[in-house]
């Protein structure tokens, strides 16, 4: 019997960004809710419906007491009796942190997964990116590419991520400075406590946090049965079951928990948890990070808690 | 003997080749599905027992290792001690065949031996001879190997033990001073007297090489003694390996070789005898013919028995009843503690000699000891004395009895004299006697002197001619103590002396016990018959049926000789007598192959000077282990095949699929759990209900005649009767039961009413046989011919329904009857009543003529307690208590009388009374008078 799952070869950054830039246009553009704007912010061309910082009109409101007097637009003050300030639509952009798990657990795609998780994460990275990169935000992968803030983030983060050493469980995070936003995207099988002492510190330096989980079907429903030797792609340990499928419900019960526990932890910290089976469509993934980063989590269908 | 090869050691080199099978089996399948599995931490939590699933286990390729190994092992034939050959070439062959009993078992093996030897013989073209120990003759010459083989083929085990010495003195003599190449002496491995003798024999021989050649020894076990016990028979049993315990089972045979008891025999470790009882009645006792251990064919594992061992039934009678609290002065009581252990004791009931003679004479006892009878009643003298003629054994003790009878008594053996003899005492010169040593001849031959015994009073034998033949003991001055006769086929013996102690020590003396013990031995264990042969010991008896080798009666005799027994001594078997049965149908004398108390011992065959070479027989050491070597394989196989199976999580699914196939099963099955339940609550037969309601209430019945109108005044009649009963008594009778009598159950009605109707159908056999039935169980049938009024005109003719009551009475036995007399409990079970008028009156109420006044000992009313089986009247009871449904009276009286009328509805109160109380009304009538006498 032909085994299950299988170890796939890495996949090629410019198809994965093809896939993303076809993900990417199904999605709206993506303002990252700009919560904490400290020194982050610097001037962008985005408008945050919001009066501050810019160049288009934004509003017209009484002149009260204490404000500059230079601030004060008389043309429209002569107009009536009352003095009236010209407020600015306040126009900001927002660093946003994207990192993908590529580890060898990633490059695991099973005969129920339509995509490797690696290449189902790559997809997703790229095309929140470029969703990002549309809307004037900084991108920037941490260990692999300083944040920047162009039209073309998607393909320079393509280009980088290829020419990039192979990441460990957990992105390096030396390059990040400031309060902004990480989106991380893996498949977490690492003990929920281990990742969690990799992300709280993340989370006392004012990051702003969303994991995705990927996960390929076999890892969820454990579709194995009879005498099987299950090797770990990243250590080459080997496990000899007996009889797998009598291990399924155990399996089910301990890699749920693991989610449940990881997901519980992550939002104690304030951080969102989505996660994504490689057979669903990786619109639903991105519809969900792009809901967490509008601050609208039950603005796109599809997203889960 | 311990000798281990390979018919084809060539393919031991496939050996060389496991070490590849082990290369192959640990990269070979099982090989698990590999998977890769990330979350592999995640499943490590979970998987309780971690495996190394590089390789199967190391214990899974020994297992398929040992397997290969047996395989190789099995197809290369090992083979345990394979024959060595090559016969020393010095000089001729010489094979020492034991084809004694012992050899039987294995003889096929010997002979293959003995034959293998011979075929290497004529190879090395050397002379062969073969001598059988156990043959009469011993032809020992040296010849060519085709008539040794000859020889070989002709020797059949014999029924006896090896005669060693001899054979080996016919070799000496045959040899004379030719050295021999080989000797093969082929033992059965039981040592026999003269082993040492044949030893040194055969080393003065000096041959070449000798060859000692031995069975397993396990066929050698012999049953050497059988004794009949009190309550059991005990065998004893001997054996040659005494290294384990072992257990075995001795039939008892009977003549036609049924098996009639067993009992186990256990031979404890390390022992070479064992017993065995077995325990039987001693009537069963007396069928044993044959004792054999199951499973040992052999001569020496039978043990023949004859009319010898049949333990004797002995009646005891004595002329003096005596004192049950002196048993010491009861002549008898010396004799039944001295045959207690030999015999069976008959001891009649009474004292009465006319009643219990006559009692043991039907007992047919095998000798009769009368103590101190002088005079026998007159018509029994006659009986005894045809028993005697029939081979029967009467034993009688003098007394003072005897002595005072008059001298023509038949039943003595010799003349008496009247009166007896005092020896000692204070007016005699003679001093108190002892016994003469027992002459040569008679049943005492043989025992030693008794030397403790002295006789004080005798009676004495009137000198004849032929007296001191027909004496089997006598006192120290020639005066006979113990004289005999033949009567026909009996006998007849006298002690001249008291059973009890005070006319001499006799009874008191082991010699006392012994004489008996000769005597009843002498008579013949089944009593009376026609010939004896007990009687007759210096007749030479015949071979009857001789055993074989294999423990099989033949009928063939062959060489055999008669034997001629000599009391007490067991015969020995010999060449010339082999065991068997001796005499002939009528009886017969045993001969067993190894005389009592003989135990198997093995056969010493170290001498000084002497090498000798041991060696097995072919047959049995020569076993290929291949089979067994296959069968390891294939159970190796069968545990690989569940291991993987196992492994693979076969089981999981077949547990699956035998829950389902449990649950199918159990479908399938609860019907028939169903069904049996029901089975088991329809015990019930179709009728009982009814059956249990007839049984809680006392109903009245009828029979029903087949006459409609007849039938509906029957049921009307015991209607009314019921109503009057409840009424006036306790008794609340059910409503009446019409009954067939062909099939319905009787048992349950205390009376059943027939009106007799000569216009009805005649009751067929049966049904008057289930009446009969009914009347002897003790019910009560009233019979009613309802003729009182028909037979008021012809006084004397019968009426019609009397001449059916006739006849249907014909065939019934019916105790004699009387009118009911006015004493009897009928007229006073409940009212007092002169008369038992019915529709008429003047008819009598026939009743069974009462015992006190008849006499008679009917068994019909014995079983009724006295109450009267059946009634009789022609005063239509029914006709009287006949009521319709209103109450009122159905038919009148005759004449019209409503005092008729109660007086016939009190007959019936007093009937059902009577049925249902017996006698104990009858009793009552004595109620005053015991309650006088107890005081009240």
């Amino acid at each position: 019997m032909a085994s299950i799952g299988q170890i796939v070869p890495q996949t090629p950054g410019g198809e994965v960004l093809a896939r993303a830039r076809q993900r990417a246009a199904l999605v709206p553009d993506c303002m990252v809710e700009a919560r904490r704007i400290a020194n982050t912010v610097i001037a962008g061309w985005h408008g945050r419906r919001k009066r501050g910082i810019g160049e288009n009109f934004w509003q017209f409101r009484p002149y009260t007491e204490g404000e500059s007097l230079a601030r004060i637009d008389w043309r429209r003050s002569a107009r009536d009796d009352n003095t009236y300030v010209r407020d600015r639509e306040w126009q900001a952009a927002h660093t946003v942190w994207l990192w993908a798990d590529l580890s060898p657990s990633m490059m695991y795609k099973s005969t129920l997964g339509s995509v490797s998780k690696e290449s189902r994460a790559l997809v997703l990275m790229l095309a929140l990116a470029e969703i990002l990169a549309r809307s004037g935000e900084r991108i920037g992968c941490p260990g692999v590419m300083e944040p920047v803030s162009a039209r073309n983030a998607a393909e320079r983060l393509a280009a980088a991520i290829m020419h990039a050493p192979q990441t460990e469980g957990m992105p390096d995070t030396a390059m990040i400075r400031g309060s902004s936003d990480i989106v991380l995207i893996g498949d977490f099988l690492d003990d929920a406590d281990r990742i969690m002492e990799r992300i709280a510190p993340l989370a006392r330096r004012n990051l702003r946090g969303h994991v995705v989980e990927v996960a390929d079907p076999a890892e969820e429903t454990f579709p194995f049965t009879g005498r099987t030797e299950f090797t770990d792609p990243e250590t080459g340990e080997k496990l000899m079951s007996g009889r797998a499928e009598t291990l399924r419900e155990d399996y089910q019960r301990a890699y749920l928990a693991r989610r449940e526990s990881l997901g519980q932890s992550l939002r104690r910290l304030g951080w969102s948890f989505a996660f994504h089976r490689t057979d669903h469509l990786a619109s639903e993934a991105l519809g969900a990070v792009y809901g967490y980063l509008s601050g609208n989590p039950s603005g796109m269908a599809g997203a889960r808690p | 003997m311990s000798a281990f090869a390979f018919a084809s050691p060539a393919i031991l080199i496939a050996l060389i080749a496991l070490p590849a099978i082990w290369w192959l089996l640990r990269l070979t399948p099982p090989r698990p599905k590999s998977e890769v599995f990330p979350p592999l931490a995640i499943l490590a939590t979970v998987l309780k027992r971690q495996e190394t699933p590089a390789n199967s286990p190391w214990w899974l390729t020994l297992l398929r290792i040992l397997m290969a190994a047996a395989l190789i092992f099995a197809i290369a034939d090992p083979v345990m001690n394979p024959r060595i050959g090559s016969l020393s070439s010095g000089g001729p062959l010489v094979l020492v065949v034991d084809n004694s009993w012992a050899a039987a078992k294995d003889w096929q093996r010997r002979v293959e031996t003995a034959d293998m030897l011979i075929d290497d013989a004529q190879q090395a073209d050397l002379p062969v001879s073969i001598v059988f120990t156990a043959d009469a003759t011993h032809d020992a010459v040296p010849g060519t190997a085709a008539a040794a083989r000859e020889k070989l083929a002709a020797a059949r085990p014999q029924p006896l033990v090896p005669q060693r010495a001899r054979t080996a003195q016919a070799l000496t003599e045959a040899f004379n001073g030719l050295r021999p190449g080989t000797v093969a002496f082929l033992t059965d491995g039981v040592a026999a007297a003269e082993d040492q003798e044949m030893m040194a024999d055969l080393a003065s021989l000096s041959p070449a090489d000798l060859r000692l050649i031995e069975g397993d020894g396990d066929g050698a076990l012999a049953l050497t003694q059988a004794t009949n016990n009190a309550t059991s028979m005990s065998v004893t049993a001997s054996r040659l390996n005494r290294a384990a315990g072992q257990s075995f089972t001795v039939n008892a045979l009977d003549q036609r070789g049924r098996t009639l008891a067993s009992a186990p025999l256990s031979f404890a470790v390390g022992s070479g005898t064992a017993s065995a009882e077995i325990s039987a009645p001693f009537e069963l006792r007396n069928d044993f013919a044959r004792l054999s251990i199951e499973g040992h064919a052999t001569a020496g594992a039978a043990h023949l028995l004859d009319d010898g061992f049949k333990r004797r039934r002995v009646a005891l009678l004595s002329g003096d009843s005596g004192n049950e609290m002196q048993p010491l002065l009861l002549p008898l009581y010396y004799i039944s503690r001295a045959l207690q252990p030999y015999a069976d004791i008959i001891q009649p009931r009474g004292s009465d000699l006319s009643t219990s003679l006559p009692d043991v004479l039907a007992n047919n006892p095998s000798a009769i000891i009368m103590a101190d009878i002088g005079r026998l009643p007159a018509d029994t003298y006659e009986p005894l004395q045809r028993w005697i003629a029939r081979g029967g054994m009467l034993i009688r003790f003098a007394g003072s009895r005897l002595a005072a009878a008059p001298t023509d008594d038949p039943l003595v053996p010799v003349i008496l004299r009247r009166g007896e003899r005092a020896l000692g005492g204070a007016l005699s010169w003679a001093e108190p006697q002892p016994l003469a040593d027992f002459p040569p001849f008679g049943p005492f031959a043989g025992m030693p002197h008794a030397e403790s015994v002295l006789v004080k009073r005798q009676v004495l034998a009137e000198p004849t001619p032929d007296l001191a033949e027909r004496t089997w003991a006598s006192l120290a001055d020639g005066t006979p103590l113990v004289t005999t006769r033949e009567v026909e086929a009996g006998r007849i013996v006298l002690f001249h002396v008291s059973a009890e102690a005070t006319w001499s020590d006799l009874p008191l003396s082991g010699d006392f016990v012994e004489m008996l013990r000769r005597l009843v031995q002498l008579a013949r264990a089944s009593g009376a018959q026609t010939t004896s042969l007990a009687g007759a010991a210096a007749v030479a008896l015949p071979p009857y049926r001789l055993l074989t080798a294999d423990g099989v009666l033949t009928t063939e005799t062959g060489p055999a000789k008669p034997i001629t027994p000599a009391p007490g001594q067991v015969p020995v078997a010999s060449p010339d007598h082999p065991p068997g049965l001796y005499g002939s149908e009528d009886g017969f004398t045993a001969v067993n192959l190894l005389p009592p108390g003989t135990e198997l011992n093995p056969i010493d065959t170290n001498i000084a000077g002497l090498s000798v070479t041991r060696q097995g027989l072919i047959g049995r050491e020569a076993v290929s282990l291949r089979p067994a070597l296959f069968t390891i394989a294939l159970l190796l196989l069968l545990v690989d095949s569940l291991v993987v199976l196992f492994m693979n999580g076969g089981f999981s699914r077949l547990s699956r699929a035998g829950r389902s196939a449990a649950a199918i099963l159990l479908l399938a099955l609860s019907p028939f759990a169903l069904s049996l339940s029901d089975a088991r609550a329809q015990d019930a037969k179709p009728g009982d209900e009814q059956a249990l309601e007839r049984l809680d209430v006392t109903h009245l019945a009828y029979v029903i005649t087949g006459e409609a109108d007849v039938d509906r005044i029957s049921e009307q009649g015991l209607e009314g009767l019921s109503q009057f009963l409840s009424y006036r008594t306790t008794l609340e009778p059910g409503t009446p039961v019409g009954l067939d009598i062909s099939k319905d159950e009787l048992a349950f009605y205390p009376i059943i009413y027939w009106p007799i109707s000569s216009t009805a159908p005649m009751p067929t056999a049966a049904a008057i046989s289930r009446i009969d039935t009914y009347m002897r169980s003790g019910g009560t049938v009233l019979f009613d011919t309802r003729d009182q009024i028909s037979t008021l005109d012809g006084v004397g003719a019968l009426s019609a329904n009397s001449q059916r009551l006739q006849e249907i009475l014909a065939n019934v036995d019916i105790p004699p009857l009387e009118p009911t007399p006015t004493d009897h409990v009928l007229a006073r079970s409940f009212y007092l009543l002169t008369s038992f008028p019915g529709r008429y009156s003047g008819s009598p109420l026939w009743v069974e003529a009462r015992q006190d006044a008849r006499n008679s000992e009917s068994e019909l009313s014995s079983s009724g307690d006295g109450v009267t089986p059946l009634l009789i009247t022609g005063n239509d009871f029914a006709g009287a208590w006949a009521i319709d449904g209103n109450g009122n009276s159905v038919l009148p009286t005759v004449p019209p009388d409503d005092m008729q009328r109660e007086y016939a509805y009190r007959a019936g109160v007093n009937i059902m009374m009577y049925m249902l109380t017996g006698n104990y009304k009858a009793d009552q009538v004595h109620v005053p008078a015991l309650l006088e006498r107890l005081g009240q």
